[in-house]
C-alpha cells in the first residue's frame, strides 16, 4: 500500500550553516495516528515545514501518498492540511474569512467553501465569534480557528504541531475525541505534542527525533512498557533518574 | 488537476483587495488630497503665472506626472507592504502550503495593483476635472502607461517586499529612489527648461517616459519617443517579472 508519507534521507541545513534536520527517513501508513516527539530544536518543525513546503529541502525526497512534495507540489499541496504550532494568520481577518479564503486556496468553489465554512464554525463553536478579528479572540480560540483552516479542504493526512499547546483541558478533550473521529474516518494524522498523555492516549504509532534523525520508532505498544516518559528520555538522551534527582 | 486554479487567483485578488480596502484613507484619500494640494499649488495658484507649455495650460501639463507620479506610488506601496507584512506576520505560509502555482501568486497580487493603481488614477482625473481640466488624447494609450507602469512597480515591489527585513529597508527604495526620480522625470517642468548640461539627466532618467507617454495620451504633449518608452515598459515588465518568478521558485524571502 502507498504510503501517506514517505521521507528518504532529508536534510535540512539553514543558510547559517545550522544542520535542523540530517538524514531522516521515516514512514507512515495511510489511516495511522503518527506521535512524532522530541525535544525543542529536534527538528520536528522543521521536517513539517520541509513537508508542507514552508521550507525547501536541502536533500532528500518526500512522498504525499506517492507523489513528491517537490516536483509535483501543486498535487501534494492538495492532500495535506497543517495546522503549525504558531499562529501564522492575517490578525486583522476574521475567522469565517481566513477559513473560507484557505478554501479559495485551494480551489473549492463558493457553495463547497461556504457549506465547509459554516460547517467548521459549527463544529468548533467559532460561530458567535466569526465576525470577530483573529486578534482579538482568546488563545483556544484562535487555536481553533487554525484547525478549522487546516480542514477545509478535507485533507487525507492531517498534520498537527502542537495543536493543543495553550489550550484548557475542556477544549483539549473535545479536540481530542475529534481527532479520533476524523481519524476512525480514514484520514491519517501525524501529530507533534509534548503532552505525552495525550501522544500516548491518541497515537498507535511514535517516532521519537533527536538532533534530526529518528532515534526510535515503532508501534506505540513498544514505548509502553517502560512508560512512554523514560522511553522517551532515553531515546533523546537524557536519563531519566538523573532528572529526577536533580528535581 | 487543472493546469489554472482559478478560484485560487481569485482568491488572491479577493482577499488582497479586502485588505486594503480596510484601510481606505492610507490607500485612496491620501494620495487624491496629494493630488489635490500638488493640483491646486502648481497648476492653479502657481500655474496661471506660467506661459502655456506647447499651446496647453500648465494646468493640463502637470496633471499626468502628478497623475503618473501617484501611480507609481499606489503600485510600490500596495505590493511592498502586502508580501512584507504577509512574511513579516507570517500569512505568506497560508498561500506556501496551498495549491497555488508562483504564477498564480504573482498575478492575483499584481491584479491588486492594478486595481489600486487605476482606482488612484480615476480619482486624480476626477480632481482634475473639478479643476476644469478634462483632457484624453488617447484612452488606449493612457491606459497601457497606468497598466504597464504599475506592473512595473508592483514587480519592484514585490522584490522590496521579499528583501527587506525591516520598515526601515521597506521604505529605502521609495525614498531614495523613486521619489526623487519623479521629481526629476519631468512631473513638473519640461526638458527644455532645464539647463542644456542637465537635459541627459531627463532622457537617462526612465521615469521620464513614463511620464512623457503618460503626459502624450492625455494631451498629446511629447517631448521624447513614446514608442522607444512603450517598448522599454514592456521589456522591463517582462525582465522584472521572469525575475520575481525565479525569486518564488527558489523560495526567496520566502520559505526557510
Amino acid at each position: 500500500m502507498t504510503p501517506a508519507l514517505s521521507i528518504t534521507n532529508l536534510r535540512k541545513v539553514y543558510r547559517g550553516g545550522t544542520v535542523a534536520v540530517n538524514d531522516l527517513s521515516m514512514t507512515i501508513e495511510p489511516g495511522d495516528f503518527f506521535g512524532f516527539l522530541g525535544p525543542n530544536g529536534a527538528g520536528k518543525s522543521t521536517t513539517i515545514h520541509c513537508v508542507t513546503g514552508i521550507a525547501t529541502p536541502t536533500s532528500g525526497t518526500i512522498e504525499i501518498f506517492g507523489v513528491d512534495a517537490v516536483k509535483s507540489y501543486r498535487e501534494a499541496r492538495r492532500l495535506i492540511g497543517l495546522s503549525p504550532q504558531e499562529f501564522n494568520v492575517d490578525p486583522f481577518a476574521t475567522p469565517r474569512q481566513i477559513v473560507e479564503w484557505m478554501g479559495g486556496y485551494f480551489g473549492l468553489h463558493a457553495a463547497e467553501r461556504k457549506k465547509q465554512t459554516d460547517a467548521l464554525m459549527e463544529r468548533f463553536d467559532l460561530v458567535e465569534h466569526q465576525k470577530k478579528a483573529f486578534r482579538e479572540l482568546s488563545g483556544g480560540l484562535k487555536r481553533r480557528v487554525i484547525l478549522a483552516r487546516a480542514l477545509v479542504h478535507n485533507p487525507r493526512l492531517l498534520i498537527l504541531d502542537e495543536p493543543t499547546a495553550g489550550v484548557d483541558v475542556e477544549l483539549r478533550r473535545d479536540l481530542w475525541r475529534y481527532l479520533q473521529e476524523l481519524n476512525r474516518d480514514g484520514t491519517t494524522i501525524l501529530l507533534t505534542s509534548h503532552y505525552l498523555e495525550e501522544v500516548e492516549r491518541l497515537c498507535r504509532t511514535i517516532a521519537i527525533v533527536s538532533r534530526g534523525k529518528i532515534v526510535r520508532h515503532g508501534p506505540k505498544e513498544e514505548f509502553l512498557s517502560a512508560g512512554l516518559e523514560t522511553a522517551y528520555l532515553s531515546a533523546t538522551g537524557a536519563v531519566p533518574d538523573h532528572i529526577a534527582g536533580a528535581a | 488537476m487543472n493546469l489554472v486554479n482559478w478560484v485560487g487567483l481569485w482568491t488572491i485578488i479577493r482577499r488582497d483587495t479586502a485588505r486594503i480596502l480596510r484601510v481606505p484613507i492610507q490607500v485612496f484619500i491620501a494620495p487624491w488630497i496629494s493630488a489635490l494640494l500638488f493640483i491646486f499649488i502648481f497648476g492653479f495658484v502657481v500655474g496661471p503665472r506660467i506661459a502655456s507649455i506647447g499651446g496647453h495650460r500648465y494646468l493640463e501639463f502637470v496633471l499626468p506626472g502628478i497623475l503618473m507620479m501617484n501611480v507609481i506610488n499606489a503600485a510600490f506601496l500596495q505590493s511592498s507592504s502586502q508580501v512584507y507584512f504577509a512574511r513579516f506576520l507570517r500569512y505568506i505560509e497560508e498561500a506556501l502550503v496551498s495549491p497555488l502555482s508562483y504564477i498564480e501568486m504573482i498575478i492575483g497580487s499584481l491584479a491588486v495593483v492594478v486595481f489600486r493603481s487605476v482606482v488612484t488614477a480615476l480619482g486624480i482625473l476626477v480632481i482634475g476635472a473639478a479643476f476644469g481640466v478634462v483632457t484624453m488624447h488617447a484612452m488606449g494609450e493612457f491606459l497601457f502607461w497606468v497598466v504597464g507602469v504599475s506592473a512595473i512597480f508592483g514587480l519592484i515591489g514585490i522584490i522590496v517586499g521579499l528583501w527587506a527585513k525591516n520598515f526601515e529597508q521597506l521604505t529605502m527604495l521609495n525614498v531614495f529612489f523613486i521619489t526623487p526620480l519623479s521629481f526629476v522625470g519631468g512631473v513638473f517642468n519640461t526638458v527644455s527648461m532645464l539647463p542644456p548640461w542637465l537635459r541627459w539627466l531627463a532622457y537617462g532618467n526612465p521615469f521620464f517616459y513614463f511620464i512623457n507617454g503618460l503626459r502624450h495620451s492625455m494631451i498629446g504633449f511629447s517631448e521624447g519617443s513614446e514608442t522607444f518608452g512603450a517598448v522599454f515598459t514592456v521589456a522591463l515588465c517582462a525582465i522584472l517579472g521572469a525575475w520575481v518568478w525565479r525569486l518564488y521558485a527558489i523560495g526567496w524571502g520566502l520559505r526557510e
